[in-house]
C-alpha cells in the first residue's frame, strides 16, 4: 500500500496524547486493528492468551493470508495492558519451531538413555496408550498416574480426566511456592502467596526475589511491576530482604542481604520488636484472630460444648469466643476449673521475647539496629486504628504489606510465611487497604482452612505421595518424595508401585529437585506417556508414547484475566490450524478417553468436564456425543452468561466484567468480614498432628516443625562440614519459564544458559576470575552425598559473599539447536528428602556448598 | 513537520528487555542484531550496591556522524528527524559503523536468509509459511517511506548492509508508536513530537531533568533520558548478552 502524505501528517498529529492514554482501558482493540491494517487485503486479527507464562497475558495475533506475523500485547486486557514480556513476543517463534514433536512417537530403545522413536499416526499411538489405561485400571486404578505442570488457564480438562479415569494426580507446587500456600491457607483461609494491596500500600517489604525479576504471587512479570512503579511513584517505600538485590532491582529504597534459610529468624524478631513496641492492633486479634482463645498447659484450647473459650475481662469470666458483648483478654493468666490457662496472645508474647534483634542478627546477619528500625517503620506505616474511605464504604487502613513467592521453597519455608503473616496479623494488615493480600480478585475463603485443620493421619498402606500419613500431614503433593518412594515404597507404609504415567507439559527431570531422585524414581514406572510440544528430558529418557501438544493453535481456558482490582475472563484461542501434526490437548483428551471406555456416560469425561466447567442444565454437554472442543467453550461462555458464546472471544478476546467492589475485595468489610472465620494466630492442629506423629514413631525431621507458633531452628544444612561454605540459592529470570521456553531461539540468544553469581570478594579468594568455570559441590548434611556441577562464575556485587546463586530453566529440551547442552542445572545440586524438605513435602532450593576452580 | 524523539524514563525500566524483543520480531532483524539493547548495570561494592537498567536505541542524532561519512547517501537524516538507512543504496563500506560513538550499527555478515536462529526450510513450516523467513515476516517492512519513498524500514535485508534502528519508520508514518515504546510494559519508553507541547515526550522533559549519551560530542541525539544518570566507569555491565554468530 501507499502511504499518502495525508496518512503520514495525521499518523505524526496523533503520536503522543496524554501519559499512559493508550493504555488504559477502553475498547482498544478496534483502534489497534483499524491503525496497523491495510497493508494486505488478506491481513486478521485473533484475540488469544499468551501460553509460556502464567498469567496468561491477553494477545492479538496478526495474521497475513493465515500467517501469524506478530503478538501484540492486547490492550484491553487488565493484566498487561497491550504490552508483553519479552517471552510473550518471542512465542511465536515456538509456534513454526520445526524442532517440535512432529507426530506422535513410539519409542524403539531401551529406557533410561537417550530415546529412538519411530513415527506413528495419532490413531496407532492413542490405541497403544489407552489400551495401557484400560488394563492397569482394570487391575487398580491406584496404577494410573497424570502429572501436569502448571496448568494454563483453568484446570477443568485436567480435572476432568482425573476423575474419569480415576488416575492419581501429581502436581508442581512443591517445585514452586506450596509452602506459601499451605501457610496462607491454614493461617488465613485464602490461597496464594503474599502481594500488597500495591493502590493504597505504603510500605513493603519485598521479601526473597519474586519482585521485578520473577513474577510473583498468582501473576507473571508484568502485572506486579506495574503496579509496584505507580505505587513508587506515589511514594511507597520498598525494602528488599533477600541475599541478591538483582530481584528488587532498581526500585529498593533499602536492602537488607538476609543470609540464606533465615527468613522465619527475621520474622520472628520483628514479631517480638512490634509487641514490645505495642504497635499491635488489638481490636483486630481479639475479634478476627484466635490470639484470645484460652490455651491450657496441655497446649490445646479449652472448649465448652466445643466452643473455644476467651476470658471475658467485663465479667470476669471465662465465655465462648462469640458470646455477645464480652471484653475478650488477650493477655494474662487465668484459672479455669483450676487450671491454668492463657490466651493465646499471651502465649505468643512469651514464645517470642527471646527472638530479640540481636539474637536475629547474629543468626540474619543483617544489623540489630535495622531490624528495629524495619519494625519501628512498620509499625508506623500501618497507622493502626485507622480507616479510609474507598468507593463510599469505611474500610481499615494498614498501609503496609509482604511480597513474597518462591523463597517459601525452604527448610522451614511453611513457618517462615507463617511468622510472615503473623507479623501482619500483629499490625492489622491482612484485609485491610494498603494491606495484605493473598489470593487475587474477591476475598474468597478456601476449603484448606478447614480442611488443614482437620487432617486425620490414617494407618498406612499410603498413597504414592503420602497423603494423610504421619510424615507430611499437610502435604503439598511433591514428585521428589513421590521419587523416593517409588524407591523404596515399604519404607513408607506404601504397598504399591504404579506402573503407567501420563505426564503433560511437565519435564519432571529437569524442573524439579533433586534430579537423581528423580530419574531413579522415573525409571520405575512401566509404561510412560509424554504429552509435550518438545522432546523433554523425561520424555527422551523414559517415555514410550509421546503425543505432540499444539503451543498456540489450540482452545484453552477460561483463563482468569483479573489484575487483581478488575474482575475479567479470557480465552485462548487458535491463532492458525494445529501445525504439524500437532494437536490441542482437550482433543487428545477427548479421543483417548472415548478408546479407553472413559468418554461417554456418567462419571466419564464429558460428565466430568460438566462438572468441572460448573455448566448450567441448559448448556450441559450431552453424554454421548463427542463434542468440538470449539463446542466446549460455547457452551462453558454461554452458561456463564455471555450470550453470544465463544463468539464474543472470538471478538474481543478478553471479558472485563468490571472493578471488583471494595464490599469484595477487603477482608474487614466483606460480609461477613473474613469470610467468618478466625485466623489463626495460635495453629492448635499443628500441635495435634505432631503429637499424633510422635506416637506413630516417625523421625524427628517430620514433626519437630509441626509447633503451634513458628519456632526457629537451624536448618538441616547447617551441619554440612564447614568446607562447604557458601549457601547456593536459585531463582528464575525474566527471559524464560519453566520447561516453556529454553529452546526458543530468541529467548536462548538473550538467556542461553546457566551461570553462577558470586560475590567479587569471595570468588578472588577462591582465584575465580569473572568468566572462569568453577566447580559447584553440594553436600547432603544427612547422607554425607555430594554433587557438582561445571559453570561459568560471573561477578556480582549484588549478591552476599557467603552465598551463589544459580538461575532456574535450563537443560530442558533435549536435542533443540538452542538448547541442547545449555548447561548446568541448578536441580541436580540440590538434595530432597529428609532435610531437604520443609514439613509439609514442599521443595527446598537451599543447600550447602564449596566452589573451585 | 513533527520533530521525533524519545524518551526514556530510567526510574520506570526494570530492565526486562521487552522492548529488544518487540524490536527485534517487528523488524525481522537477523540473529546477533539489537537495534534496542538493554544494559543492565551494577554499581557500587557489596553491600552499598545500586542496579540499574539503560535501554539503547539508536539516538537519531541531529547532528549525527554516520551520515556525514557515508559515502553515497544511503544513511541520511529525514526532515522528521529520524535517521534513516536506505539498504537498496548502502555499498556496506561500514564507515557509518565507526562513526557512530553509540555502537547501534550492525553489519549483515551473513546472508540474512541464512541467519534467523533456526533452518525454516522445513517442507511442513514451509506450508503454512509460504516459504517466508523468517516464518513471521512482516509485509510492511518492503515498503516505502518518508516523502522521498525510500526503502528504509526494517532488518534482514541482504548480506553485506548496514542496519540499524529504524524508530519504526513503518509504524511511526502509519501513526503508531515505535514497536519497543508500545511494549514496553513499564511504559518507560516515550515518542513522539517535540514540536508539540502536549505530547507525552515534551510534558517529561519539562517535568523532569533530563540527560542524553555522550552529550559532550555534540551529536545532538534525540533520545533523551529522565529519572536517572549516565552510565560511568562505575557502571558494571551484567548479564549482557552475548550473542551466538
Ligand atoms: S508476563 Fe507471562 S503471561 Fe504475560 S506475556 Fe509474559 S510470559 Fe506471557
Ligand atoms: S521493555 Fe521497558 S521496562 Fe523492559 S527493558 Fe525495555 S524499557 Fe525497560
Ligand atoms: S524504535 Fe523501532 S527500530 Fe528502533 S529500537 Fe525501537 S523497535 Fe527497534
Amino acid at each position: 500500500m501507499r502511504i499518502k502524505r495525508r496518512t503520514f501528517l495525521k499518523g505524526s498529529a496523533t503520536a503522543g496524547g496524554g501519559l499512559l492514554a493508550s493504555h488504559f482501558l477502553s475498547r482498544q482493540l478496534e483502534t489497534l486493528v483499524a491503525q496497523q491494517s491495510g497493508s494486505s487485503p488478506k491481513e486478521d486479527w485473533i484475540p488469544t492468551t499468551c501460553w509460556i507464562g502464567k498469567q496468561d497475558c491477553g494477545m492479538v495475533a496478526r495474521r497475513i493470508d493465515g500467517r501469524v506475523v506478530n503478538f501484540y500485547g492486547h490492550p484491553d486486557h487488565p493484566r498487561n495492558r497491550g504490552t508483553l514480556c519479552p517471552k510473550g513476543v518471542a512465542q511465536i517463534m515456538a509456534l513454526y519451531d520445526p524442532n517440535r514433536v512432529k507426530t506422535p512417537l513410539i519409542r524403539t530403545n531401551e529406557k533410561g538413555i537417550p530415546g529412538q522413536w519411530r513415527q506413528a499416526s495419532w490413531d496407532e499411538a492413542l490405541t497403544i496408550v489407552a489400551q495401557k489405561i484400560r488394563e492397569v485400571r482394570e487391575r487398580d486404578p491406584r496404577l494410573l498416574v497424570w502429572q501436569k505442570g502448571r496448568s494454563k488457564a483453568k484446570p477443568f480438562y485436567d480435572e476432568a480426566f482425573v476423575k474419569a479415569s480415576g488416575a492419581t494426580k501429581l502436581t508442581h507446587g512443591a517445585f514452586c511456592s506450596d509452602a506459601a500456600y499451605r501457610a496462607s491457607e491454614y493461617t488465613i483461609g485464602l490461597s496464594g502467596g503474599l502481594h500488597p494491596d500495591f493502590r493504597y500500600t505504603q510500605f513493603v517489604l519485598a521479601w526473597g526475589w519474586n519482585l521485578t525479576a520473577a513474577g510473583g504471587n498468582r501473576l507473571c512479570w508484568i502485572t506486579w511491576p506495574q503496579q509496584l512503579i505507580q505505587a513508587k511513584e506515589r511514594g511507597m517505600k520498598l525494602v528488599a530482604i533477600d541475599p541478591r538485590l538483582r530481584g528488587a532491582g532498581h526500585f529498593a529504597d533499602e536492602w537488607l542481604p538476609i543470609r540464606p534459610a533465615t527468613d522465619l529468624a527475621l520474622a520472628l524478631a520483628l514479631c517480638q520488636q512490634l509487641i514490645a513496641r505495642d504497635t499491635i492492633d488489638r481490636a483486630y486479634l481479639s475479634q478476627y484472630t484466635n490470639a484470645p482463645f484460652l490455651v491450657g498447659e496441655d497446649g490445646f484450647f479449652l472448649r465448652h460444648h466445643g466452643k473455644e473459650l476467651v476470658w471475658d475481662m467485663a465479667s470476669n469470666a471465662p465465655r465462648p469466643y462469640d458470646a455477645p458483648g464480652i471484653v475478650p483478654a488477650l493477655e494474662g493468666e487465668y484459672l479455669v476449673d483450676g487450671r491454668s490457662a492463657k490466651p493465646a496472645f499471651q502465649l505468643f508474647r512469651e514464645h517470642v521475647a527471646q527472638y530479640t534483634p540481636e539474637w536475629a542478627a547474629e543468626i540474619c546477619g543483617v544489623p540489630a539496629e535495622a531490624i528495629e528500625r524495619l519494625a519501628q517503620e512498620l509499625g508506623e506505616n500501618a497507622r493502626i486504628g485507622s480507616t479510609i474511605v474507598i468507593d463510599g464504604i469505611e474500610v481499615p487502613y494498614r498501609p503496609v504489606a509482604i511480597m513474597t513467592y518462591h523463597v517459601a521453597q525452604q527448610e522451614l519455608g511453611f513457618q517462615a510465611v507463617r511468622a510472615m503473616l503473623l507479623i501482619m496479623m500483629l499490625l492489622g494488615a491482612i484485609g485491610a487497604a494498603g494491606g495484605q493480600r493473598i489470593d487475587l480478585g474477591p476475598w474468597k475463603l478456601h476449603e484448606n482452612f478447614e480442611k488443614l485443620d482437620k487432617i486425620q493421619i490414617k494407618d498406612p498402606p499410603y498413597n504414592i505421595y503420602l497423603k494423610d500419613s504421619p510424615y507430611f500431614p499437610i502435604n503439598s503433593n511433591s514428585s521428589a518424595i513421590v521419587a523416593k518412594v517409588m524407591q523404596n515404597p515399604d519404607k513408607y507404609g506404601v504397598d504399591y508401585i504404579p506402573e503407567v504415567i501420563i505426564i503433560h507439559m511437565c519435564n519432571p527431570l529437569a524442573a524439579f529437585a533433586s534430579t537423581p531422585d528423580l530419574f531413579e524414581g522415573y525409571k520405575k514406572f512401566k509404561f510412560v506417556v509424554v504429552i509435550d510440544a518438545w522432546l523433554s528430558t523425561t520424555a527422551d529418557l523414559f517415555a514410550d508414547v509421546v503425543l505432540p501438544a499444539a503451543v498456540l493453535e489450540k482452545y484453552e481456558g477460561p483463563a482468569a484475566a483479573s489484575d487483581q482490582y478488575l474482575d475479567a475472563t479470557a480465552l485462548r484461542l487458535p491463532v492458525m490450524e494445529p501445525l504439524f501434526q500437532s494437536r490441542g490437548e482437550i482433543e487428545i483428551y477427548l479421543d483417548l478417553c472415548e478408546k479407553a471406555g472413559i468418554l461417554y456416560g456418567p462419571g466419564g469425561y464429558l460428565d466430568q468436564v460438566n462438572k468441572a466447567l460448573h455448566l448450567s442444565d441448559e448448556h450441559r454437554l450431552p453424554l454421548d456425543r463427542k463434542p468440538t472442543v470449539r463446542e466446549i467453550f460455547d457452551r462453558w461462555a454461554k452458561s456463564a452468561g455471555i450470550s453470544e458464546g465463544v463468539a464474543y472471544f472470538e471478538k474481543y478476546g478478553v471479558k472485563v466484567a468490571g472493578p471488583i467492589p471494595p464490599k469484595k475485595f477487603y477482608g474487614y468489610v466483606t460480609d461477613p468480614p473474613f469470610g467468618g472465620v478466625r485466623h489463626r494466630l495460635y495453629g492448635e492442629s499443628l500441635l495435634r498432628y505432631q503429637r499424633d506423629m510422635q506416637q506413630r514413631g516417625v523421625d524427628t525431621s517430620y514433626w519437630r516443625d509441626y509447633t503451634p507458633f513458628p519456632t526457629w531452628r537451624k536448618p538441616t544444612m547447617e551441619e554440612s562440614p564447614p568446607t562447604y561454605d557458601l549457601y547456593l540459592i536459585s531463582y528464575k529470570l525474566i527471559e524464560h519459564k519453566q520447561s516453556r521456553s529454553a529452546q526458543i531461539p530468541l529467548l536462548a540468544e538473550l538467556a542461553p544458559r546457566a551461570w553462577l553469581d558470586i560475590n567479587p570478594r569471595t570468588a578472588r579468594e577462591r582465584g575465580i576470575q569473572d568468566g572462569d568455570e568453577v566447580w559447584v559441590e553440594s553436600h547432603n548434611a544427612l547422607t554425607g552425598e555430594t554433587r557438582r556441577v561445571r559453570i561459568v562464575a560471573r561477578y556480582r556485587e549484588g549478591i552476599r559473599p557467603d552465598t551463589v546463586a544459580i538461575p532456574h530453566h535450563f537443560g530442558e529440551a533435549v536435542r533443540h539447536p538452542w538448547a541442547a547442552a545449555n548447561g548446568a542445572a541448578a536441580n541436580s545440586l540440590f538434595f530432597t528428602g529428609e532435610g531437604y524438605v520443609a514439613n509439609t513435602s514442599d521443595q527446598s532450593f537451599h543447600v550447602k556448598v564449596r566452589v573451585y576452580k | 513537520m513533527a520533530r521525533y524523539a524519545m524518551v526514556i524514563d530510567l526510574d520506570r525500566c526494570t530492565g526486562c528487555r521487552a522492548c529488544m524483543m518487540a524490536c527485534k520480531v517487528e523488524n525481522n532483524t537477523p540473529q546477533a542484531n539489537f537495534w534496542m539493547y538493554v544494559f543492565r548495570f551494577e554499581e557500587g561494592h557489596y553491600p552499598n550496591t545500586h542496579i540499574w537498567f539503560m535501554p539503547r536505541p539508536c539516538m537519531h542524532c541531529d547532528n549525527p556522524p554516520c551520515a556525514k561519512v557515508c559515502p553515497v547517501g544511503a544513511r541520511y537524516k529525514r526532515v522528521d528527524g529520524l535517521v534513516a538507512t536506505d539498504w537498496d543504496r548502502c555499498i556496506g563500506c561500514r564507515y557509518c559503523e565507526v562513526a557512530c560513538p553509540y555502537g547501534v550499527n550492525y553489519f549483515n555478515w551473513k546472508k540474512p536468509s541464512k541467519n534467523y536462529y533456526l533452518d525454516w526450510q522445513a517442507k511442513d513450516v514451509q506450508e503454512v509459511t509460504g516459504g517466508a523467513v523468517p516464518p513471521y515476516r512482516n509485509p510492511d517492512l518492503d515498503q516505502p517511506y518518508g516523502a522521498e519513498r525510500r526503502r528504509t524500514a526494517g532488518g534482514g535485508r541482504l548480506k553485506g548492509v548496514i542496519e540499524k534502528c529504524t524508530f519504526c519508520v513503518h509504524r511511526v508514518e502509519r501513526g503508531q508508536k515505535p514497536a519497543c515504546v508500545q511494549n514496553c510494559p513499564l511504559f518507560a519508553l516515550h515518542f513522539g513530537d517535540l514540536d508539540d507541547p502536549n505530547s507525552t515526550v515534551s510534558q517529561l522533559l519539562r517535568r523532569k531533568p533530563s540527560f542524553r549519551l555522550l552529550e559532550e560530542l555534540g551529536t545532538e541525539p534525540r533520545v533523551y533520558y529522565v529519572g536517572g544518570h549516565p552510565p560511568s566507569s562505575e557502571s558494571h555491565q551484567i548479564e549482557e548478552v552475548r550473542v551466538r554468530v
